[in-house]
């Protein structure tokens, strides 16, 4: 109808009950093409819920989720399209640990696009190349280090040329010396124009990289706004608190 | 142990060549020994080659049967897991000398009388039902070891069911539960043994009936047991190569 494009990912009044608990209570976001989104607030908040309700890693109990134009709902064949455009990077990583680091990246091309396995392994060595593993591609997983790993999960979800990355703390399974060569290769990643939403405790990445902070309490979001914003001076106490908290932390 | 860690395709192939060799040519040396066994030498090797047939028949049906009833066992449509519990609770509650009569003599008075199973035959499906019931639990067990995160990957990369199942689950799961299926192959070179009640001649039935025209239980039996001997120091070395060979990947 109009010129404004259609954000990528729509969330409304999004529910998630766990038994009778509420771990998201109408959550409603949008995140346009392109944009970074950090994800922060204290733990049991529902980060990860909401954004393992993004890929039908936890089926919504009520309202609506629209990712690049298609429902998310109990039509697979909708999910399998979303699950084609949404990538995810796991707090653990989660690589295949019976495949090579190659056949971890080239597995779902192959399987999922239908790609041939020579044209899947040479897109798997570029994106190797990219994430800096090139000379690791015929190791197995436990034979890395964590950050090298957390690499290798980013070279796999975009091995399937995702428009969607979701992050659920990428980071905070590394020790800290590995922290940052994951972080660099995020940060590269967000200047590619991919739609990144980020669930991460690193204030550092959000402040400079993200377009956006979504800050989670109880299960709702209680501020969306600019890094800048919330950084210097959040609306709600809950935020306030939860920064002062997180500055004396570390 | 150590060199077959090292180098488990060496050892496989050692095993394998190894087995082939005995069985072809162990006639040559017992036929060299003195009287109840010398004469017998030819009787011996076709036990020997019986009771590997039997072994590597019903040990690989076994694996496949222990596969197909460990995941129905873990299915979500109830009467496939009942059907599959049943199967494991039946085969694993009664005797194997029970189940190989029953192939034996029940199963043909049910069976269109246009089919008739040979005696192998019918000792192959009894051990290959029995077997199977125990590798179904090992099976299982070795799904339920995977971590969930693994199937989360694989759903979140747009994989189907099914192959998240095949490319990931099973896998690393047989991978698991091999020592265990490797296990249940290495007794059943002993179990085959019973076929020896319907008239299979395998090893064990040879020996039997040498001793009984010898009258001499005690070389030839020493006999049998040292075959027998081999013959799962082969299938042991075998397994625990093809065990060191599928570790790659794997926690030190
Ligand atoms: N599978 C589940 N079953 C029951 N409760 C769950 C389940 N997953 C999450 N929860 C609950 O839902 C709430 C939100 O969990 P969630 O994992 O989304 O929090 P989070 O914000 O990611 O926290 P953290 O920073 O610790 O990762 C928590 O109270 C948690 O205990
Ligand atoms: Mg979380």
């Amino acid at each position: 109808m109009n010129s404004t494009p259609q954000p990528i990912i729509i969330a409304r009044n999004v529910d998630k009950r766990f038994g009778s608990f509420y771990a998201l209570r109408g959550v409603s976001a949008s995140f346009s093409e392109g944009q970074v989104t950090a994800i922060v607030g204290p733990s049991g908040s529902g980060k990860s819920t909401f954004l393992r309700t993004l890929n039908r890693l936890e089926t919504h109990d009520a309202g609506e989720i629209i990712i690049d134009g298609i429902e998310l709902n109990d039509n697979l064949q909708h999910l399998d399209a979303i699950r084609r455009e949404v990538g995810m990077v796991f707090q653990s990583f989660n690589l295949f640990s019976h495949l090579s680091i190659l056949r971890n990246v080239a597995l779902a091309p192959i399987r999922v696009r239908k790609m041939s396995r020579q044209d899947a392994e040479a897109r798997a060595m570029a994106l190797l190349e990219r994430v800096g593993l090139k000379n690791q591609a015929h190791k197995y997983p436990v034979q890395l280090s964590g950050g090298q790993q957390q690499r290798v999960a980013i070279a796999r979800a975009l091995a399937m040329d995702p428009k969607v990355l979701l992050f659920d703390e990428p980071t905070s399974a590394l020790d800290p010396e590995m922290v940052n060569e994951v972080l660099t290769v995020m940060r590269e990643l967000a200047h590619t124009g991919i739609t990144m939403l980020v669930v991460t405790h690193e204030m550092g990445f959000a402040r400079e990289v993200a377009d956006r902070v979504i800050f989670f309490d109880e299960g709702a979001i209680l501020e969306d706004t600019t890094p800048q914003a919330f950084f210097s001076n959040p609306d709600h106490e809950r935020a306030q608190a939860f920064l002062s908290q997180v500055r004396h932390g570390f | 142990m150590n060199w077959t860690k090292k180098y488990p395709g060496w050892t496989m192939f050692g095993a394998m060549a190894g087995l082939l060799f005995f069985l072809w040519g162990v006639a040559i040396p017992l036929s060299a020994a003195p009287a109840p066994i010398g004469p017998a030498a030819q009787q011996f090797t076709e036990g020997a080659r019986i009771t590997v047939w039997l072994t590597l028949i019903s040990g690989s049906v076994g694996v496949v049967l222990g596969i197909l009833a460990g995941i129905g066992k873990l299915s979500k449509f109830m009467p496939l897991r009942l059907l599959c519990d049943f199967y494991v609770w039946l085969i694993r509650g009664t005797p194997l000398l029970l189940q190989i009569l029953f192939v034996w003599l029940a199963v043909p008075s049910i069976m269109p009388t246009s089919i008739s199973l040979s005696d192998f035959a019918c000792a192959a499906i009894a051990l290959s039902l029995n077997i199977g019931a125990y590798n179904t639990e090992c099976v299982r067990a070795g799904i339920l070891a995977v971590p969930h995160g693994q199937v989360e990957a694989a759903k979140a990369l747009g994989l189907t069911p099914l192959q998240t199942f095949l490319d990931v689950v099973l896998p690393q799961s047989l991978r698991v539960a091999l020592p265990a299926l490797a296990n249940n192959m290495a007794s059943l070179v002993k179990d085959s043994s019973l076929a020896y009640v319907i008239s299979v001649v395998e090893l064990t039935m040879v020996g039997y009936r040498v001793q009984a025209e010898s009258f001499q239980p005690i070389p030839v039996f020493l006999t049998i047991a040292a075959i027998y001997l081999i013959l799962t120091t082969a299938f042991t070395t075998l397994t625990a190569a093809l065990e060191a060979r599928l570790d790659v990947g794997q926690k030190r």
